[in-house]
C-alpha cells in the first residue's frame, strides 16, 4: 500500500509546476479575446483622451461666443457647429465629457464602495441586523431624490463636490440590495463551508471568498450606473445644482440640443451620438469583463 | 434607451400637464393660455407678477375697465364718475344689483373695506402705493395714522364711493382701469379664512375663492393649470364670449411651443428665442410680436459691496453690448435700452442715456480698485427659471468676462422661490422686468423711490425722492415731465439697476381667438375674447 503512494507522489513531483496564473490575469486573457469589449475598452480610451487633450488643441474655449455668428452647421471653421450663442460645439462637447465622465466615475466608485460593503455585510450576517440594515436602505429609497438634494443644497451650499455626493449616496442603494441578495445564495455553498470549517475570520470570507465570486453582476451594474450617473447629472445642473453655465456637460448638451433639434439638429445628433457611443462601450465592456471575471465558468 | 428617456423627461411633465387639462369634458368656448409659470398667490392685494396679473384681469372687475383695444377707461363696476374741476375729487356711481360670485352683494363700503385691507401696515401689500395718491392713504399705510375714517374713502350710499386725492393725478383714472391693486376684494370670505392682515391664507383655494369679473374660478391644480369658468352672477354676462379659461402653468418655453402646434395651447406665454425667426418664415399668421411698454433690466443689490460703488454699476452696465445683444440673441425687434423710462410713454422721452465706452467701463473698474478685473468678488446673477432667461444671462456673464474680466456665476430659482430672494433682497445681480401698470411715465420712475416696496435694490436717494413729490404736485404734463427727465438723468448717473432692452411680446397666438388687440400693457380683457374651433 504504502509503496503506490510513493510512487504516485514522485510522478506528481517530477512534473513541471504549472505557473501559477491569478484571477486578474485569467480575466485579462479572456478579455482580449471579446471582440466587442476590446472594442469598448478603445473606444471609450480614445473618447476620454479626446476629451482631456482635445481642449488644448482646439482654437476656441468652451465660453467664447460669437454672437454674430449665432446658431451655424458644422463648417470647416467649426467641425460640429456652433450654438445660439456662436460657441463651438466641438470643445462645449470635450468640455463636456471631462465633466460627465469624472461624475460619471467618481459617483459610480462612491456608489460602488458603499453599496458592495453594505450589500455584503448585511447578506453576509442576515437576521436582525440585515433586517434592520436593509430598512434603512428602504427609507433613503424613499426619499424623493430632488428634495434630498435640495435639502444638501440648503446645508452645504452650491457645490460640484457636493454634486458626487448626493448623486453617489443615492445610487449605493441599488447596488447595496443586489450585493446583498447574492452574497445570501452565495453563502450558503460548500466552499464558504469549507472556509468556515479552517477557521477563517468573516471578513476574509466576504471579501476573498464571497466578494469574486459576485463580480458579474456587480460590474454589470456598474457599468449601467455610469450613464445613469451622467443624465442625473443633467437633472441635477437644471435644478441649479452642479454644473452652472456657461460650463458644459453632456447632460447639458443634450438637454438644450432636444429643445432646439428641430432648428439645429447638430446641436442634438453630435452630443447624443458621443454619449451614446460611451453608454455602448461601457456596456460592451461590462459584458466582457462579466464573462472574463465568471469564476465559475472556468478554471477547466 | 436611458438615452431617450433622459431626454423626453421635459416632454413627459408637460404631458402629464396635459393629460391634466384634458380631464373631464373641455366646452367648445374655452381659451387654452400658457401663463409662464404656476402663479404665486390670486389675491389681487399679495401678488406682483404678470401672470398673476392675467387670471386677475378674467376673475376681477375694478371700478373702471379697459378698452380691449386702446386700453382707454371703460364703465366697469362703476356705471359713471365724475372727476372735481380741480382734479382732486373722484366721485364713482355703481350700477344697482352688483354681486360676487358667490352671490353677496357687492358695495361701495366693500370697496372701502378692500382699500382698508390693502393699506393696512401689517399686510404689507407690495402695490399699496399705487393707492398713496388718496388723501391720508400713505399715513395710514406707514401707521401713522389709526383711524381710517380719515383716509379719503367715503360712501355716502351703497352705490356711490367718493375718493378724495392729496394732489391732481391725472394718470390715477388709468391705473384704477388697468391695475389690479384698485380691485375689490372678497372681505366676507377673507374674514372667515384668517382675517384681513394675513397674507396666503386658503381663501384663494377654489371652492372657497369668490370674485366679481367675468370668470370665477373652477378649478387650481398647482404647478398644472387654474381654471376659469363663466360667473353667472356678473353683470355684463351677455357680453362674456369664453365658457372656460385655462390658465396653464408651463415654465418651459420649447415644451409651451409645442403645445401650441399640437394644439394643446391656443396662445403661448412666449416663444423660445430662436423660435421666433423659424416662426417668420413658416406659421407668420401665429406669431404676435407686440409692442409692449416694459423693460427688461439687471437689479444690482445696492447694499452689498462692491456694488454699491456706483463707479462699479455704471462700469457692469456699459460692459454690455445691448445692439448685439437684442439684433442676434433676444431678435424679437426689441429696442436697447439706455435708460429706465420706456421712450414715447404717453408722450414721454427721456433725453438722458447711458453713454461710454468698454475703455470707460474698465477705466471705472479700475477707480473703483479693480483693475482688470482682479480682486473682484465672485458675484452671482440670479433669474427666474427660464430658457430665454439663461441664453441670455449667458451672453451677458461672456461680455462681462470678456470686457471687464470678471467672473460672474449663475443662479436659477423657480418662480416663487426667485420673488423671495427679490423681496429679501438675497441676490447680488437680478434679472428682472418692469411691465407699465398704466400707461404713463411716473410708473418707470416711482418704484426707485426709496420707500416704495417695489424697488429691491436699497437704492435710496434723498434728492430722486424728493423730485418724486415734486413731480405729483405738478400742475401740468409739461412741468411732471420736466420733473421726469431730471429724475431719469439721475437713474441714468446713479443705476441702480442695469436697463438691458425694452421689451415687445412676442408669442405665438392661434388667428382662429378672436378679440385679442396688441396693446402696450399686454391687458386684453377677457369678456371680449373670444375663439373659434
Amino acid at each position: 500500500m504504502s509503496n503506490v503512494n510513493t510512487t504516485f507522489l514522485s510522478t506528481a513531483l517530477h512534473q513541471p509546476i504549472e505557473k501559477g496564473s491569478s484571477l486578474w490575469h485569467d480575466a485579462w486573457l479572456r478579455l482580449r479575446k471579446n471582440r466587442l469589449a476590446v472594442f469598448g475598452l478603445v473606444a471609450l480610451g480614445i473618447i476620454a483622451l479626446a476629451c482631456f487633450i482635445g481642449p488644448f488643441l482646439s482654437p476656441y474655449g468652451y465660453e467664447d461666443q460669437n454672437l454674430e455668428l449665432g446658431a451655424a452647421a458644422p463648417d470647416a471653421k467649426h467641425w460640429l457647429g456652433t450654438d445660439t450663442l456662436g460657441r463651438d460645439l466641438l470643445v462645449r462637447l470635450l468640455y463636456g465629457g471631462r465633466v460627465s465622465i469624472a461624475v460619471g466615475l467618481s459617483a459610480t466608485f462612491v456608489a460602488l464602495t458603499i453599496g458592495v460593503v453594505y450589500g455584503a455585510v448585511a447578506g453576509f450576517f442576515g437576521g436582525k441586523r440585515d433586517a434592520f440594515m436593509m430598512r434603512t436602505v428602504d427609507i433613503m429609497y424613499s426619499l424623493p431624490f430632488p428634495i434630498f438634494v435640495i435639502l444638501l443644497m440648503v446645508f452645504f451650499g452650491r457645490n460640484i463636490i457636493l454634486l458626487f455626493v448626493a448623486i453617489g449616496a443615492v445610487e449605493w442603494l441599488t447596488m447595496a440590495r443586489i450585493v446583498r441578495g447574492q452574497v445570501m445564495a452565495i453563502k450558503k455553498m460548500e466552499f464558504i463551508e469549507a472556509a468556515r470549517s479552517l477557521g477563517f475570520g468573516r471578513r476574509r470570507i466576504i471579501f476573498r471568498h464571497i466578494l469574486p465570486n459576485i463580480l458579474g453582476p456587480i460590474i454589470v451594474y456598474t457599468t449601467l450606473t455610469i450613464p445613469a450617473v451622467m443624465l442625473l447629472e443633467a437633472f441635477l445642473s437644471f435644478l441649479g445644482l452642479g454644473v452652472q453655465p456657461p460650463m458644459s456637460s453632456w447632460g447639458v448638451l443634450i438637454k438644450d440640443g432636444a429643445e432646439k433639434m428641430e432648428e439645429f439638429w447638430w446641436l442634438l445628433v453630435f452630443p447624443g451620438t458621443v454619449f451614446s457611443l460611451t453608454l455602448f462601450s461601457l456596456n460592451f465592456l461590462g459584458d466582457g469583463l462579466r464573462d472574463a471575471l465568471d469564476v465559475r465558468s472556468s478554471k477547466d | 434607451m436611458v438615452l431617450l428617456f433622459g431626454c423626453s423627461k421635459s416632454d413627459q411633465a408637460a404631458a402629464a400637464k396635459v393629460a391634466g387639462a384634458k380631464q373631464g369634458t373641455l366646452p367648445p368656448n374655452s381659451l387654452l393660455i400658457g401663463n409662464g409659470t404656476e402663479p404665486q398667490d390670486i389675491d389681487p392685494q399679495i401678488v406682483t407678477g404678470v401672470p398673476e396679473h392675467r387670471i386677475l384681469m378674467a376673475l376681477f372687475e375694478g371700478l373702471v375697465t379697459e378698452n380691449p383695444k386702446d386700453l382707454s377707461p371703460e364703465p366697469g363696476v362703476a356705471e359713471k364718475w365724475e372727476i372735481s374741476p380741480d382734479g382732486l375729487v373722484y366721485t364713482f356711481h355703481f350700477r344697482a344689483d352688483l354681486k360676487w360670485s358667490d352671490g353677496t352683494p357687492l358695495t361701495a363700503q366693500t370697496f372701502i373695506r378692500s382699500y382698508q385691507r390693502m393699506l393696512t401696515p401689517s399686510l404689507a401689500a407690495e402695490y399699496s402705493y399705487l393707492l398713496h395718491f388718496v388723501k391720508n392713504a400713505k399715513e395710514y399705510n406707514e401707521g401713522k395714522l389709526k383711524d381710517f375714517s380719515q383716509v379719503g374713502f367715503k360712501a355716502p350710499d351703497d352705490r356711490t364711493l367718493i375718493v378724495t386725492l392729496n394732489s391732481p393725478t391725472p394718470f390715477l383714472i388709468k391705473i384704477i382701469a388697468s391695475h389690479y391693486s384698485w380691485y375689490p376684494v372678497p372681505i366676507h370670505v377673507i374674514e372667515k379664512f384668517g382675517g384681513m392682515d394675513r397674507k396666503g391664507t386658503a381663501w384663494t383655494r377654489p371652492g372657497n375663492f369668490v370674485s366679481n369679473g367675468p370668470f370665477k374660478l373652477k378649478e387650481w391644480r398647482q404647478q398644472q393649470v387654474l381654471i376659469g369658468e363663466r360667473n353667472p352672477n356678473y353683470w355684463d354676462r351677455q357680453t362674456v364670449k369664453l365658457d372656460e379659461i385655462h390658465f396653464l402653468a408651463v415654465e418651459n418655453q420649447d415644451t409651451e411651443e409645442r403645445m401650441f402646434r399640437t394644439g394643446q395651447l391656443d396662445m403661448t406665454n412666449e416663444l423660445p428665442l430662436a423660435k421666433t425667426d423659424v416662426y417668420r418664415k413658416e406659421n407668420p399668421e401665429a406669431l404676435r410680436i407686440d409692442p409692449y411698454l416694459g423693460v427688461y433690466f439687471y437689479r444690482l443689490n445696492n447694499t452689498k459691496p462692491p456694488l454699491n460703488d456706483k463707479r462699479v454699476r455704471k462700469a457692469l452696465a456699459l460692459a454690455i453690448d445691448r445692439e448685439s445683444l437684442v439684433k442676434n440673441v433676444v431678435r424679437g425687434g426689441q429696442q436697447p435700452a439706455y435708460g429706465v423710462t420706456y421712450p414715447g410713454t404717453a408722450g414721454y422721452t427721456p433725453e438722458a442715456k447711458l453713454t461710454g465706452t468698454i475703455e470707460d467701463a474698465k477705466r471705472l473698474l479700475a477707480e473703483a480698485g479693480f483693475p482688470n478685473g482682479q480682486g473682484f468678488p465672485k458675484l452671482d446673477l440670479l433669474y427666474n427659471t427660464s430658457q430665454n432667461h439663461r441664453v441670455i444671462a449667458e451672453a451677458i456673464q461672456q461680455m462681462w468676462r470678456r470686457n471687464l474680466n470678471i467672473d460672474i456665476g449663475l443662479r436659477n430659482e423657480e418662480w416663487k422661490v426667485y420673488l423671495d430672494s427679490q423681496d429679501n433682497k438675497a441676490y447680488d445681480i437680478q434679472r428682472a422686468g418692469w411691465i407699465a401698470d398704466y400707461v404713463d411715465p411716473h410708473v418707470f420712475l416711482e418704484i426707485w423711490g426709496s420707500d416704495n416696496l417695489n424697488n429691491d435694490t436699497g437704492f435710496a436717494n434723498p434728492r430722486y425722492d424728493e423730485l418724486l413729490k415734486q413731480a405729483l404736485r405738478a400742475k401740468n404734463d409739461t412741468e411732471r415731465y420736466g420733473i421726469y427727465q431730471q429724475m431719469d438723468a439721475l437713474l441714468v448717473d446713479e443705476l441702480p439697476v442695469i436697463p438691458i432692452y425694452f421689451y415687445t411680446r412676442v408669442a405665438a397666438m392661434s388667428p382662429k381667438v378672436k378679440g385679442f388687440y396688441p396693446t402696450l400693457l399686454d391687458n386684453h380683457p377677457f369678456k371680449y375674447v373670444s375663439v373659434t374651433r
